[in-house]
């Protein structure tokens, strides 16, 4: 751009301010860091970070932006060129003791043991593709490919990954189309992103994935490894999950180990309820892997309404970090009751949440500045929800299909609402969260 | 402000250095592996943009990248200029976009009507 510039950045984000600049060709980028976190200071408390000093220099911090911008340049200041980082040597020796160590010390594993990547494992597992093991299968950022550069990756450094992981061959492919997504499974985000990979087709059962009793627990080595293999890769195919560096997830989240990978359970559909990836433009004889992301889950039985009508107040009362989308994840026997009342398709009970769906009042004037004046003036529908009182359920769906922030004009409003179908059928349990549908990928591709 | 080459590759700290060994060569007892890292693209080196020998009386814009708070802290900072470099003339502007948006707009306008820019903040 040319002008000079002067970025601050408060020092919970130190290394990543600094990385991020180093990844973007300015490696000597003049930041001024402040305390954290600035987001709750009054004005006053803001004015006195001014007139302090820079956490991370000991500078005073005015003088410092000042300087940042009026400081003549050095010479690294000014250099031109390309680099490419090393990622280290192709390959390392020593003792699989010393070897599991090496791993985890170097952020490589879910720092659980590991099937280690020998020569021979790897072409074993290579096996499970037609695919060249050079071919690129595609590109994948730690975050926000503007922030994170991509990396790419071939088959080959898939499979090194699906090894590690503890997958069989025939496990591949659906690893392999986790992978083409270009979808990290430890998005970088301070509110500690966690996915979901949901396989469909007839690669449910040709790798026996288990969709009944406890299908997202820990009982099926094709759910849990295809799972695990999605972070593992994450982490090495896409410099993802480096604490500080490329991941800012305050807590984190348990569901990074292996990402709730799962089969639907398509034979229990209801009539007229079709599989997940057939409502996404494939067919029931394909076999895909579709990616969800989101934050939390929250697993519900309550025998006191219809499951319908349990789910509209679920939904209704419901907050967490998105507040404008959800998904479900039916146990069979309540996908059933909801057809029994009525509900010939996923879509049908979809459109009758978004319209019996409503909005707290503390949670509808949120953000509505613009209402709110509105509603002061006696504008209607406002004055009247605004005289419902803090404590009303506005008759507001938050869940109508809207335009995400940089999504093409002319495409398709996405859903609010997805669901599957999945389980046992032991008892009418259902779960409820913030996910949201991103991506669908054909597993067959990668046969 | 330097950063080590090896975090750039998402290889922060080895914990002994790697060694490059041929099967042949690998002594009784240990095992080849293999390197389960992607290929990080290249990076292309940016000269930072020539500094101004001084602030007094350039415009200076004020741009928050519309994280909470960040208006309110760049309100404040145009305050201490107005009190400790009243010659610098500030302007506030949001950056369309978000955190990591571009806006060309606004660094044309930047471009053609200021001297620097600080922007706030990063979270």
């Amino acid at each position: 751009m040319g002008i000079p510039t002067a970025p601050i950045v408060t020092i919970a984000f130190e290394q990543l301010a600094k990385t991020n600049a180093a990844q973007h060709g300015v490696p000597h980028l003049r930041v001024c860091f402040t305390p954290h976190p600035m987001t709750n200071k009054t004005d006053a408390e803001m004015y006195q970070v001014l007139e302090g000093k820079d956490p991370v220099t000991g500078k005073p911090f005015m003088p410092e932006v000042i300087d940042a911008l009026t400081k003549p340049l050095t010479a690294a200041e000014k250099q031109t060129g390309e680099t490419r980082p090393s990622t280290g040597p192709e390959t390392y020796s020593d003792t699989p003791d010393n070897l599991q160590r090496f791993y985890a010390d170097n952020n490589m594993t879910d720092f659980q043991p590991i099937i280690l990547p020998t020569e021979e494992k790897v072409e074993w597992m290579l096996k499970g593709t037609s695919h060249k093991p050079d071919e690129i299968v595609g590109k994948m950022s730690a975050g926000v490919p503007s922030a994170f550069p991509p990396w790419s990756f071939n088959v080959r450094q898939v499979a090194i990954n699906a090894v590690m992981a503890g997958a069989q061959p025939e496990f591949f492919p659906a690893i392999l189309a986790l992978a083409s997504t270009g979808q990290t499974a430890i998005f970088s985000s301070t509110s500690s992103f966690a996915h979901m990979a949901v396989i469909n087709g007839p690669f449910r059962d040709k790798v026996k994935m288990n969709y009944g009793i406890g299908a997202l627990g820990p009982f099926n080595d094709a759910n849990a490894t295809i799972g695990r293999a999605w972070t593992i890769l994450s982490k090495n195919l896409a410099n993802a999950g480096l604490p500080g560096f490329t991941y800012m997830g305050t807590t984190g989240t348990n569901f990074n180990y292996n990402n709730m990978c799962c089969a639907e359970t398509e034979d229990a559909l209801p009539a007229g309820w079709q599989p997940l990836h057939v409502r996404h433009g494939f067919k029931p004889t394909d076999s895909t892997v579709s990616v969800f992301t989101g934050w939390s889950l929250t697993n519900v039985c309550y025998f006191g309404l219809p499951y319908h009508e349990m789910i509209t107040h679920w939904l209704t009362h419901y907050f967490s970090t998105s507040n404008f989308s959800a998904m479900l994840v039916l146990d069979p026997t309540v996908a059933a009751d909801i057809k029994a009342h009525g509900f010939d398709s996923q879509d049908a009970f979809r459109d009758y949440l978004v319209k019996n769906t409503k909005t707290p009042a503390w949670l509808y004037w949120q953000r509505r500045d613009k209402e709110m004046a509105l509603a002061k003036q006696g504008v209607e529908p406002y004055a009247s929800y605004l005289k419902m009182g803090p404590d009303a359920d506005i008759p507001v769906s938050r869940f109508v299909p809207r335009r995400f922030p940089g999504m093409p004009e002319n495409a398709p409003l996405p859903n609010t609402i997805e669901m599957i179908v999945m389980g046992g059928s032991t008892n009418t349990y259902w779960l409820g969260g913030d996910f949201r549908y991103t991506v669908t990928a054909s597993i067959d591709k990668w046969v | 402000m330097g950063i080590s080459p090896a975090v750039l590759a998402g290889v922060p700290t080895f914990a002994e250095p790697a060694k490059r060994t041929t099967r042949a060569s690998a002594s009784v007892g240990k095992i080849e592996v293999l390197n389960p890292k992607g290929f990080p693209p290249a990076i292309k080196l940016f000269p930072m943009a020539p500094r101004v020998a001084s602030l007094d009386g350039k415009t200076v814009y004020l741009v928050s990248d519309g994280f909470a708070g960040a208006h309110r802290f760049l309100e404040q900072m145009a305050i201490w200029f107005h009190k400790n470099m009243p010659s610098v003339k500030t302007v506030y502007r949001l950056k369309a976009g978000g955190l990591t948006g571009d806006d060309p707009k606004l660094w044309a306008e930047i471009k053609a009507n200021g001297a620097a820019m600080i922007m706030a903040y990063g979270h």
